[in-house]
């Protein structure tokens, strides 16, 4: 078994150590005994390269960086918000889980608009109000039993009406806007999240989430193969893991 | 309130404060001067019309630069003083003038050398029109403190932008966004740079911000790098590419210590030092004979001696410099295998963020490494971000810093050289462990 990691604009959303969660899929899927090939997908990678993967991630950058990714999103965008509703898992970090929304509305008024795949939208307060730094740590349905953690580091508020699509809630930190104790969104297989840290390697439920889906989609997509076989993969000892995400709550 | 008087109060506060042992008084007797008078800095500058002044900015190297440009004008029999390690901001600049200053407000010295971080220096520029000013580069640093690359760049260009013809910058040709930010300065510029026989990258590596053209932001391409984002670039979209930059290979430079980085402070130093025009009595030009001499500032590049085994500190506290520190080592091992001490701190002066050590490319010690040790504050995360390298050494991981440096030492044989690669007050820590005392 072997999946494809499209990694979106390496080159230019990758400010915050967001690699780091290309690192520990790649990792993980590997002792799971799933072969992983990654592929950067940026300015001057051809749009369909998207259709071919099996989990996408895109992490957070700079303004001006976003500036020249949002310019080459409206071609790849179309691929990209395809994939998403197929139900291609993913991961979208800051930037990226802004980019997915519907608008981006400057401190000015201007509005950027996003390729609209998440039903939410994003605004920035300008530079006089300060950003949300912080560790974070947050609750998901998704995950019971246990607390998720990261770093945020954000400028940018995001707001949405229907609360359930969040993907967790807000025990200690800002989340989307440091209002409604909202963190992040999910939608079919993708995670939109502020959370940097990175947040798959000291969150690893979350990252074999992604690799089980990834091969769940694949399998249904691939007529014939083993469709109706529970996929059987190999648990990872995650001591370590805890630890790490333990020292970060125990800081609260 | 006249400056003398308010020096004449500082000096007597930082006295007592010292003799009480409330800390080291470095940066409060200034924060105090700062509150009497607003213009306490600016106004002993200006009452000081000898006095030269050099203002060093950057992420890395600030340090070892200042260092070494101290060293080669008092070899020139000229009298300096510095900001002393962590006075950067604005009470620390005040403190230094303090302490320097004499009860008639006059500094009697020929420079005055600050060194300056990503924030104050636009403070700094406020206050003061240096003579001189250095920008040896700009990486991703705290993030979580500095903010990001461009807004600092902005920052920078704007501030360099009101300083008058007076001032003269120099500024790392190889790095994009600092080289554009010198083609927008109306100041007489000159640009430093390293050979291009020394630009080994051939692809763009990870820990890269401005790697698109400051012109039309299309994405920038390399003929070669060196590190980073630091290298000999082009754009294919608009005209926008590498100058002329000082790269001193026609010198054969005795370059004081290891690693490409400081071949850039030092050429920085070199050409900045050339341009203040003192005749110096050596033959073979300062570049051989002087730099030779030069013993780095503590914890770069620093080898103490402890229970008879060499240990070699790097202090390494973003992903540039820790890249940096990492092809430097394995450089110097020479593929033997050797002993590896990291330590990952976040408090303060850190920056509470860690994230930053995925940017780190750790391969290259895990190749050469023949014990991983791991110790700080967010140990846990070093050792997650080690054993993710997919490499097969065993990461012994310490919460407890002692317990980590008296492992690894009796790991390592007498004589033998251990290297402790640490963030800024994880170095500061294991300095007192090895030292036995409080040193700086």
């Amino acid at each position: 078994m072997y999946i494809n990691i499209g990694w979106l604009y390496p080159d230019l959303m990758n400010t915050y150590g967001d690699r780091g969660n290309i690192i520990a899929l790649s990792y993980r899927a590997k002792i799971m005994g799933i072969e992983p090939t990654v592929n950067k997908i940026s300015i001057n990678e051809p749009a369909d390269l998207i259709s071919k993967m099996d989990i996408i991630f895109m992490g957070g950058a700079q303004d001006k960086q976003q500036e020249i990714v949002n310019k080459d999103l409206k071609i790849k965008g179309v691929y990209l918000k395809k994939a998403i509703n197929d139900g291609v898992p993913g991961l979208y970090v800051c930037g990226a889980y802004q980019f997915l929304g519907k608008y981006y509305k400057e401190a000015n008024g201007n509005i950027i608009d996003g390729i609209g795949v998440f039903d939410l939208y994003t605004e920035s307060p300008g530079p006089d109000v300060p950003r949300c730094i912080g560790n974070i740590v947050i609750e998901s349905k998704l995950f019971p039993k246990i607390k998720l953690v990261g770093f945020e580091n954000h400028g940018g508020r995001t707001y949405f009406a229907n609360k359930k699509q969040a993907f967790a809630t807000v025990i200690n930190g800002y989340g989307n806007n440091g209002e409604d104790k909202t963190e992040g969104f999910f939608y079919k297989n993708s995670f939109g999240t502020y959370l940097h840290g990175p947040i798959l390697p000291k969150n690893p439920e979350l990252a074999d989430y992604l690799i089980k889906k990834a091969v769940e989609h694949k399998m249904i997509n691939n007529v014939g193969v083993g469709r109706d076989r529970p996929i059987k993969l190999k648990r990872i000892d995650n001591t370590w893991e805890n630890k790490a995400r333990d020292f970060v709550i125990s800081k609260l | 309130m006249k400056n003398a008087l308010i020096i004449l109060i500082c000096k007597l506060i930082s006295n007592i404060s010292q003799l009480l042992n409330l800390g080291s008084g470095s940066t409060w007797p200034g924060h105090i001067a700062l509150i009497l008078n607003k213009q306490f800095i600016e106004q002993v500058i200006d009452n000081n019309k000898n006095l030269k002044i050099i203002v060093i900015a950057g992420t890395n190297g600030k340090t070892t630069s200042t260092a070494l440009l101290k060293f080669l004008l008092e070899k020139s029999g000229k009298k300096v003083f510095t900001n002393s390690e962590g006075a950067n901001l604005l009470n620390g600049v005040a403190s230094t003038i303090i302490k320097q200053g004499d009860l008639f407000s006059k500094l009697k010295f020929d420079f005055a050398i600050f060194e300056s971080d990503e924030l104050n220096l636009p403070l700094l520029l406020n206050k003061i029109s240096p003579d001189k000013i250095l920008i040896l580069n700009l990486f991703r640093d705290q993030l979580d403190r500095y903010g990001e690359v461009n807004t600092i760049a902005l920052k920078w260009l704007k501030s360099l932008k009101k300083l008058t013809g007076k001032t003269e910058v120099f500024i790392n040709g190889d790095d994009p966004q600092l080289y554009y930010i010198g083609t927008k300065l109306t100041q007489k510029v000159q640009y430093f740079g390293i050979e291009k026989k020394l630009m080994k990258l051939k692809e763009i590596p990870n820990d890269v911000d401005s790697i698109y053209c400051p012109v039309c932001l299309s994405m920038l391409k390399y003929h070669q790098l060196s590190y980073a984002h630091l290298g000999d670039f082009y754009c294919s979209s608009c005209q926008f590419k590498r100058g002329v930059v000082g790269d001193f290979s026609d010198k054969k430079v005795s370059y004081p210590m290891s690693g490409l980085y400081n071949v850039y402070n030092t050429n920085a130093i070199l050409q900045l030092f050339e341009s203040l025009k003192i005749v110096i009595p050596s033959k073979e030009g300062i570049q051989n004979e002087w730099l030779k001499d030069f013993t780095p500032a503590f914890g770069r590049q620093e080898e103490l001696i402890y229970k008879n085994r060499k240990v070699f500190i790097l202090l390494s506290k973003n992903p540039a410099g820790f890249n940096q520190s990492i092809q430097t080592v394995s450089e110097m091992t020479n593929k033997t295998k050797a002993n590896f001490l990291i330590i990952l701190n976040n408090r303060i002066p850190d920056g509470l963020d860690v994230s930053w050590i995925w940017d780190v490319d750790f391969q290259p010690i895990l190749d050469v490494a023949n014990n991983v040790y791991v110790s700080g504050d967010r140990v846990y995360d070093l050792n997650l971000r080690l054993r993710y390298e997919n490499s097969k050494n065993i990461i012994n991981t310490f919460e407890n810093l002692s317990t980590a440096v008296e492992s690894i030492v009796n790991k390592t044989k007498e004589g033998e050289r251990l290297y402790i690669l640490p963030t800024y007050s994880a170095m500061l820590e294991v300095r007192k462990i090895l030292l036995g005392h409080k040193f700086l």
